[in-house]
């Protein structure tokens, strides 16, 4: 597949000397992907890292186009677009899920974000989030609200869609060694102790013990 | 007891667990919105005898009909956006035109929030660069190969695939085609994927 | 697998109670013996046994748990909820001597939700509740799991017939788990099928046309 990958491709345009390769750009989707998939919140956006992706497909099917029919080299490679396109998908699809599961919290979030940090949505998602949510409270308005009494005409979508739940458990693999991270009880007559994460160990834990090392690449969700 | 109809309707929605849409209880909605009026009409009058009476006694009676009037909203409220998270799912199950027997079930708003819902998932889809953006509604599973062996369930017409090449899907006919391009038709339960 | 199918407001979490799931309003419709600690005046109608215009002080009445949970205040009593029999001590002892035995269905269905939900009424067995409550739980749950791991393509109604809801929503999430498990071992994951709900829809129709 190296050679329809080869050529060009951009790591980004951020003028920084980070090129990555293709095979590196279709790792660092697959691992976006899984921990998307897996962890109960929705993740920062990588909405740079899903264009160069984008990039890679057209290319590839531009690349296809000048194969000549039937070559075999052509359904290996038709083969392998058809994967990472799956992959991406599959990536967008579950952020786009998040996004609809928890829109209120996830404007919120973006609301509250102080000027320069990143955002967790990609400027397409956030459009999306907010017409789903006016969509939603003009509906909830035009068929019941609206004929409620006067004090009764709104319902605080905040306080009404649930909040992804941190304390789920998750499957994880550590790619960088950690020390000391606080585990909390499970029952009033444990107490609160820490491990060590060791580099390739597995394990199962609350997503909200190592939530922040999902996000700095420390453990990959699986 | 209040509040009995708005349980009622709750259970009718309830019970069809697997997601399925049942017709809109218009009915039941006016019932509820009914009671609540009712509810809050006797509130307002008692609350007036309260203050200008001085008659505190009436206190615990507002809040018990105050707890229904909350109750029949938080029904109501779920059980209008239960039908929305039904509602979403048919655009990724059916594609974005809806069996008449489907539509037959929604009431006016709630096409209009379908309508609207397919309109911002379409911009988003369009957005994800390509020319034509990126339809994430298709390539639910992952590729094993590039064409599989289908069957037809019923009729359905003319097809095009890829290269130009026009087939006719008719009932009962066998074909190897481009698994891409027939994943939403048996989704749709047109074709039927025949494994080896 | 990944579906992008139906995926309802989940219930709360303990004592909490989510505003827009339906099970979370099925379960706060249960009802719990109560009795009156004020008059609630003009309500009397509600009340079938009596014709007073009032209900009276002193009323017993089942009241819905919302209701329960509305009106209860620490400092002004107007209601007091008494323990449904389940969670009273005659019944945790049961509980406790074995878990398994018990019909939790009939008994329920909303065992453990109810009993978390008893917890925001103060009562002085709260402690005792809340103990019988996890440990009916923890007794309970290796058969529940068992049986949803290890039942294949078999009528499994007789087995979750004395499940709680919460067990019998872990027995699905288990069951539907061992058929992803067998269809992948098959390789049978990648076969595209027609959506659930396609299906259940056309069954619907061909059921309707029937006499």
């Amino acid at each position: 597949m190296s050679d329809t990958l080869s050529d060009d491709a951009s790591g980004g345009d951020d003028g920084q000397e980070d090129v990555m390769t293709p095979a590196e750009l279709i790792g660092k989707l697959e691992e976006a992907w899984l921990n998307e998939k897996f962890s109960p919140e929705l993740l920062e956006n990588k909405s740079e890292m899903g264009e160069c992706v984008m990039e890679q497909l057209t290319h590839m099917e531009a690349n296809l186009q000048r194969v000549r029919r039937g070559d075999v080299k052509a359904s290996v490679h038709r083969m392998e677009i058809d994967r990472i396109r799956f992959v991406l998908s599959s990536y967008l699809r579950s952020r786009l899920q998040k996004i609809e599961k928890f829109f209120p919290h996830v404007l919120e979030k973006e609301k509250s974000r102080v000027e320069g940090d990143p955002s967790f949505l990609s400027p397409e998602e956030f459009a999306f989030a907010k017409e789903y949510l006016a969509n939603t409270e003009t509906y909830l308005k035009a068929v019941a609200l609206k004929h409620m009494p006067p004090n009764l005409q709104t319902v605080d979508m905040l306080k009404a869609v649930p909040e992804p739940c941190l304390d789920s458990f998750v499957f994880l693999r550590v790619r960088e060694r950690q020390e000391n991270i606080l585990v909390e009880p499970e029952t009033d007559d444990q107490r609160e102790y820490v491990v060590d994460l060791d580099v390739d160990s597995q394990h199962l834990m609350r997503y909200r013990a190592i939530a922040p090392l999902v996000s700095s690449g420390a453990v990959q969700l699986i | 007891m209040f509040c009995e109809k708005a349980i009622e309707i709750i259970r009718e929605l309830h019970r069809m667990g697997d997601g399925q849409l049942p017709a809109f209880n218009e009915d039941g909605i006016r019932q509820v919105l009914e009671e609540m009026k009712a509810l809050y009409e006797q509130n307002q009058s008692d609350v007036n005898e309260a203050k200008s009476e001085g008659k505190s006694e009436l206190i615990p009676t507002i809040k018990f009909r105050h707890c229904c009037l909350l109750r029949n909203q938080r029904c109501i409220a779920a059980y209008l956006y239960d039908r929305l998270l039904r509602i979403r799912t048919l655009r990724w199950e059916y594609g974005s035109v809806l069996p008449t027997n489907i539509r037959f079930h929604m009431c006016a708003e709630e096409l209009e929030w379908f309508n609207q819902y397919k309109k911002s998932l379409a911009t988003f889809m369009r957005s994800l660069g390509g020319e034509e953006g990126l339809d994430i509604t298709q390539d639910m599973k992952p590729p094993k190969s590039l064409y599989i062996e289908v069957r037809c369930l019923k009729d359905h017409g003319e097809f095009e695939i890829d290269d130009g090449t026009i087939i006719l899907l008719k009932k009962n006919s066998q074909h190897f085609l481009p698994r891409w391009k027939c994943e939403q038709l048996i989704r749709q339960g047109v074709l039927e994927h025949i494994m080896s | 697998m990944e579906t992008h199918s139906y995926f309802p407001v989940p219930p709360g979490v303990g004592m909490e109670e989510n505003f827009l799931s339906l099970d979370d309003i099925l379960l706060s419709h249960e009802r719990l013996p109560s009795r009156t600690e004020c008059t609630f005046p003009r309500l009397g109608f509600l009340e079938k046994s009596s014709d007073s215009r009032d209900i009276q002080e002193g009323t017993k009445m089942e009241m819905p748990l919302f209701l329960a949970k509305g009106l209860y205040e620490r400092k002004r009593r107007v209601v007091s909820v008494e323990l449904p029999k389940v969670y009273k001590e005659g019944w945790r002892t049961v509980f406790n001597a074995d878990p398994t035995v018990v019909d939790l269905h009939k008994m329920g269905p909303y065992y453990y939700g109810l009993g978390s939900q008893l917890l925001h009424f103060d009562s002085p067995e709260n402690p005792e509740i809340a103990q019988a409550v996890l440990q009916t739980f923890i007794g309970r749950f290796r058969r529940t799991m068992d049986s949803s791991q290890n039942a294949y393509n078999e009528d499994t109604s007789a087995l979750v017939e004395r499940l709680d809801y919460l067990e019998r929503a872990l027995f699905r999430a288990g069951q539907s788990g061992l058929n992803s498990f067998q269809n992948w071992e098959r390789g049978r994951a990648s076969t595209i099928t027609a959506s659930s709900l396609v299906l259940n829809y056309r069954k619907r129709k061909i059921t309707d046309l029937q006499p």
